[in-house]
């Protein structure tokens, strides 16, 4: 059996309980299932949208840091406890970003290409492209690396790229 | 005031209303506070700036305090002051020194946000006072909760440096030294503060208590005539101060103090605990933590809460993130004590080696200026100098003994 202990804000997802015990699990993945399937409205605030665990949760077994153990394969023992605290920190889901195409960039098709190379969705919020100058604003949605490495093909070409702040979507 | 409008998640974006809170309820992102900027150029003109104290209050629209606040009236408006034997020696043309070494009142810059803190904690009605702390926060807390008569508790890890350690228990602050790293004493922290209605300054007070390092970027702005460096060198520990300047830098463009800003911010690291720097090196944009092992101890955090906002200021700003040894930490301290005459803990000594390195890379170049921010005294941790400096010369009370030295000695 092991230990399992609920952070503040999820509690009322498990009837005010903070401890919850788990028979039979191997893993911490395991832990997390069995935990989900005792309550299941935990789910979308354990997963994001595409059923990875939420990356502003760590996870500690008996104090340890899972990404010091085998992450989410660390194998549990009895009396084990696991505690979940969330993370002051984190990437961001979407982003904005302005880009602004000098005058031999403007006829390339350089937005679909990233869709293309990149594991990124891209959605053009507003754009203005003259003959000789443009510039789109761009939402970008992706892991935190594609979207680096998406912004590096940008300045590569000599594509100016600004972050847009102040314009948090939801 | 009316300046502040609430709290949004930096992930998600859903809004929360003004309290003790730092994550989101739904996706667990950071919390930051909105202003409505729109309202903050009514008082904070440049004509209003001139007849306000020499403090960090004298920024107060852009901090997020409501009430009258209930500390800091000393604190902040550190020196900016021209390095130039620095300048000189590591071949930069124009090299500032933004030394909050000297702040009020317990040496580092933690004094500001530790007054915006405790000032927002009075507000929500906290009479305890607590954090986690590598020891610059711990001296800070201890010091403003007692002037404020407030108790406080203070987490420390295991091996901190015997300065940090009596610049906490002077204050009569109860002192808990914690068997495990700063990311233990973290870790450990953010569970009792579910268990204790106390206002823990980085944690459920941490979206207020980081404004407080905005005004180290808002006095070096306004100590240069709102004319920004090319490069400021900032230690990198939970991440937040880079942040934060940043973010300072970007209110006062939007409020039209600044035109442009090409300042590059770099973050600079000790090798023993570089989490950030290796995920910039490396091109991730999440952290990957590490077990500290650093003389650089008020830097010595594994886990960075502010890591990946970190990140994203370093690359949007243009700038670089790079780490230095313990022996070059060393050099730093001894570099800027013996050509500037200040004498700064291991973080300064961090960004000193860090600008020398950048220079030597031709990130900094010679007809550049750049900002050092130095932001602990080298007092507390005398430790890791001592063995380093040889003794003093030990002579009788007579001419004779001192002419002798003086010939072979000296």
């Amino acid at each position: 059996m092991v230990t399992v202990k609920i952070p503040g804000p999820l509690r009322k997802l498990t009837g005010g309980k903070d401890l919850i015990q788990l028979e039979g699990v191997v893993t911490v993945k395991d832990a997390l299932e069995k935990l989900i399937e005792t309550y299941p409205e935990l789910e979308d605030r354990l997963k994001d949208e595409r059923g990875l665990l939420r990356e502003f949760i760590n996870i500690f077994v008996n104090n340890e840091d899972i990404r010091f153990l085998n992450e989410l394969d660390t194998e549990l023992k009895d009396q084990d406890h696991i505690i979940l605290v969330p993370a002051i920190a984190g990437g961001q889901g979407k982003r904005r970003v302005k880009l602004y195409f000098p005058p031999d960039k403007v006829k390339e098709p350089v937005i679909y290409n990233l869709g293309h190379m990149f594991k990124i969705v891209t959605n053009i919020r507003k754009a203005n492209v003259d003959e000789d100058f443009g510039w789109v604003s761009l939402e970008v949605e992706g892991s935190d690396e594609e979207f680096s490495k998406a912004i590096e093909y940008l300045k590569k070409l000599g594509i100016r790229v600004e972050p847009i702040e102040g314009d948090i979507l939801i | 005031m009316y300046i502040i409008q609430g709290l949004q998640c930096r992930n998600c974006g859903r809004s929360y209303t003004l309290s003790p809170t730092h994550i989101c309820e739904f996706c667990f992102g950071g919390l930051d506070v909105v202003y409505d900027y729109s309202k903050v150029g009514h008082t904070f003109t440049l004509k209003a700036l001139e007849n306000r104290p020499y403090n960090i209050w004298r920024y107060k629209e852009l901090l997020p305090i409501e009430k009258e606040p209930v500390c800091g009236f000393n604190v902040g408006f550190t020196p900016l002051l021209r390095a130039r034997r620095l300048e000189r020696l590591l071949g930069i043309k124009e090299i500032y020194i933004k030394n909050d070494a000297v702040n009020h009142p317990t040496l580092s810059f933690k004094d500001r946000v530790v007054a915006v803190a405790i000032s927002k904690a009075v507000e929500f009605g906290y009479d305890v006072i607590s954090c986690a702390s590598t020891g610059n926060l711990a001296n800070s807390v201890a010091a403003l909760a007692a002037s404020c008569g407030l108790k406080s508790y203070v987490f420390i890890p295991w091996d901190l440096e015997a300065g940090k350690v009596l610049g906490t228990l002077i204050y009569g602050a109860h002192l808990i030294r914690v068997k495990g790293t700063y990311d233990d004493v973290n870790r450990l922290c953010s569970e009792i503060a579910e268990n204790f209605e106390w206002a823990f300054v980085n944690i459920n007070i941490r979206p207020f208590y980081a404004e407080g390092s905005k005004t180290f970027g808002f006095e070096i702005a306004e100590q240069m005539n709102f004319k920004l460096p090319k490069h400021i060198v900032v230690p990198m520990g939970g991440g937040s101060l880079i942040t934060k300047i940043w973010k300072a830098f970007k209110e006062l463009q939007t409020l039209g103090f600044i035109d442009a800003i090409e300042t590059k911010m770099h973050g600079a690291q000790a090798e023993g605990a570089n989490p950030i720097v290796s995920a910039y090196k490396q091109g991730r944009k999440t952290i990957k933590p590490v077990k500290p092992n650093t003389i650089a101890k008020s830097l010595a955090i594994g886990n960075p809460a502010d890591g990946a906002y970190a990140l994203q200021t370093i690359r949007e700003s243009g700038g670089t993130a790079e780490d230095v040894t313990d022996d070059e930490i060393l050099e730093g301290i001894k570099m800027l004590a013996r050509e500037e005459g200040i004498f700064t803990e291991t973080a300064g000594g961090v960004t000193v080696a860090v600008t020398r390195k950048l220079k030597e890379q031709g990130v900094i170049g010679e007809d550049d200026s750049v900002v050092i921010a130095i932001t602990g005294n080298g007092l507390k941790t005398q430790e890791v100098v001592r063995n380093n400096m040889g003794e003093p010369t030990v002579i009788e009370p007579n001419l004779k003994d001192f002419e002798k030295i003086y010939c072979t000695v000296i």
